[in-house]
């Protein structure tokens, strides 16, 4: 029976995969029609539904207030020629409230944290490496439409719409990975919580087999994949008997996994999904501090909104990972109800970077709109 | 990490108690996530001084509306970015041409941020007329005209200028940001400008306000909405 389901199982898993890659597909073809003849016009993302004042709409007014500020500390740093630290200042502030505000970055890394059971500084590691990444994304795109090509406003929402529509798609691509992952250990979750009793006492002794290799495994096998979960279907699937109720616990995070050659890998595809992106205010700064003459200011502004927005992605993640903790301890020995709870729990935050890829790649949920001109 | 691996039946938690507090984990979890990408709406990063005129031919009809938005300046010079032109920070209304045209035709898809109501009921417009755009001053302005698809005579007529959205922040000009051209005299105009976020707003952190006003729908951008009333007896 346990051979069935494994079968039965990855069947299953597949024909999902297949599924949501076939839906993907003819979302991004609709959309691509769609986006034909809207250049220029900025991004063809339709308007986001309404959501109301409220937190969201202090947070908005803040940012808003910020934002304000930067055309005329821009001018005085342009008067004095000096190093502009109240513009560096608002910068941050802005960068701070402007993360609590519009983007997929966040949903996605804390997401990602909350499935794999990241430690807390990786995901403090993430939330810096995806805020840097979408400042130089910005300079970049300043930098070379700009002051490189001469280009037009024009030019750079084009440039900006292909980041935005390849950010998207690999949102959805990192939410599938985790999907197919956490769907694993979900089913081997399940299928240990439905082997009668004395399958789990005779599969003891084999757990305990299996633990020794498992660590073995795991002190130098890092990089071979990205997430701690999925050590558990390896393990399950190297198990040919399929009797091993334990497999599917989960280890605590160990060392080498944060500083191995492996570490960083892993959690790039998250870093480039959450930060590739570049914020349009940026963009409109940059510009106009290099229409001031004032670029590097300019730049620097952009690190400061950086570190801003850095710090609000990384109390985020503490959360994504408090709460997982949380979650993994309430799931008690991790066994039997509470580990499939927690596997459950893990998919669900798996499936959930896939939605927000689709809403984002639809429009549903519009993450900034591109320039009006 | 590991604990005991003894897989006695005991070691099962009570399945209600046990799902029950993961569900209530993923639940908050969830719901943080949902807010902020709820949240994810953005502030403004256009700002427009808004005037505008509306048009009546000889008969009382209004026929449309002629609008002149100034940009803020650091939108102004994001998209005067690599539009060619022969002075050192001037740019003549044909250099501007191109810029204009873009700017009308993006502005469709979202209704010209122009709703007109006549006697309650929506007028349709019409593709916008005589566009161009000046740059004075470091600001540039766009001036456009936006025919009704058919003219109106209306007891009652009001015109929103804003956008729902507020990626885009309108605001009345101070002094005289809405004139009527060739209306009866009798016809009185009255301008509401819009209001705005206050503190009050901002204060409504409650948590049940809160997640009840990120599910709520349409109200949001209505506080930024600029409202000109015209009353013809």
């Amino acid at each position: 029976m346990p051979m069935i389901s494994i079968l039965s199982g990855r069947v299953l898993a597949r024909a999902a995969t297949a599924g949501a890659i076939g839906v993907v597909l003819l979302l991004l073809m609709r959309h691509t029609a769609l986006a034909q003849g809207a250049f220029g016009v900025g991004s063809p993302m339709s308007a986001p539904p309404e959501a109301a004042g409220g937190l969201v709409g202090w947070f908005l007014q803040k940012q808003a207030a910020y934002y304000r500020e930067f055309a005329a500390l821009v001018r005085a740093a342009k008067q004095t020629g000096g190093v502009a630290f109240g513009l560096l200042g608002v910068a941050f502030s802005y960068g701070v409230f402007h993360a609590a505000g519009p983007g997929h970055g966040k949903a996605v890394i804390s997401s990602y944290l909350f499935a794999n059971g990241e430690s807390w500084r990786r995901g403090v590691t993430l939330s810096f490496a995806s805020a840097l990444l979408q400042s130089l994304v910005a300079i970049a795109i300043v930098g070379i439409a700009a002051v490189l090509l001469s280009g037009t406003a024009q030019m750079m929402g084009a440039a900006v719409h292909d980041i935005e529509i390849g950010s998207f798609l690999l949102v959805i691509a990192v939410g599938l990975r985790l999907a197919w992952v956490k769907g694993y250990g979900f089913l081997a979750a399940l299928r240990a919580y439905r082997a009668p009793a004395p399958a789990s006492l005779s599969a003891a002794a084999a757990e305990h087999r299996t633990r020794a290799a498992h660590e073995h495994d795991h002190a130098h096998d890092d990089d071979h994949d990205h997430h701690h979960g999925h050590h558990d279907h390896d393990h399950h699937a190297a198990a040919p008997d399929g009797a091993c109720p334990a497999c599917g616990h989960a280890h605590g995070p160990a060392p080498q996994d944060l500083a191995g050659p492996g570490g960083w890998r892993r959690g790039l595809s998250a870093v480039l999904a959450a930060g590739l992106r570049p914020c349009s205010g940026a963009i409109i700064l940059l510009v106009f501090t290099l229409a001031q003459g004032v670029i590097w200011t300019g730049v620097a502004a952009t690190f400061a909104m950086g570190i801003g927005t850095a710090i609000t992605v990384a109390a985020l993640a503490t959360f994504a990972v408090g709460a997982r903790s949380a979650a993994a301890r309430l799931a008690g020995d991790r066994r039997g109800v509470g580990l499939v709870a927690l596997r459950t729990v893990e998919l669900v935050a798996a499936l959930a970077v896939i939605l927000v890829g689709v809403l984002l790649l639809t429009g549903y949920m519009a993450s900034e709109r591109m320039f009006l001109v | 990490m590991q604990r005991a691996t003894q897989p006695t039946p005991g070691g099962r938690r009570p399945l209600a108690c046990s799902l029950y507090s993961i569900v209530r984990a993923l639940a908050l979890v969830l719901g943080a996530g949902c807010a902020l990408t709820g949240a994810a709406r953005a502030h403004p990063h256009v700002w427009v001084t808004a005037k505008s005129e509306l048009v009546y031919a000889a008969d009382g009809a209004l026929t449309g509306v002629r609008h002149a938005w100034a940009f803020d300046d650091m939108f102004s010079s994001f998209a005067l970015q690599g539009i060619p032109h022969k002075r050192k920070g001037a740019y003549t209304r044909e250099e501007l041409a191109p810029l204009a045209q873009i700017n009308v035709t993006s502005l469709k898809e979202y209704g010209y941020f122009t709703r007109v109501r006549a006697d309650g009921k929506k007028v349709p417009l019409s593709e916008p007329v005589d566009y161009w755009l000046d740059y004075t001053g470091s600001v540039l302005t766009l001036h456009f005209t936006l025919p009704l698809k058919a003219p109106v005579t209306a007891k009652s007529l009001m015109v929103e200028i804003y956008d729902p959205t507020w990626f885009v922040d309108f605001t009345l000009a101070d002094k005289d940001p809405v004139a009527l051209q060739g209306a009866r005299p009798d016809c009185k105009l009255e301008v509401q400008p819009a209001t705005g976020f206050t503190v009050a707003q901002g204060q409504q952190l409650g948590g049940e306000t809160f997640f009840n006003s990120l599910s709520a729908t349409g109200s949001f951008g209505a506080q930024f909405a600029n409202k000109v009333f015209v009353k013809c007896p």
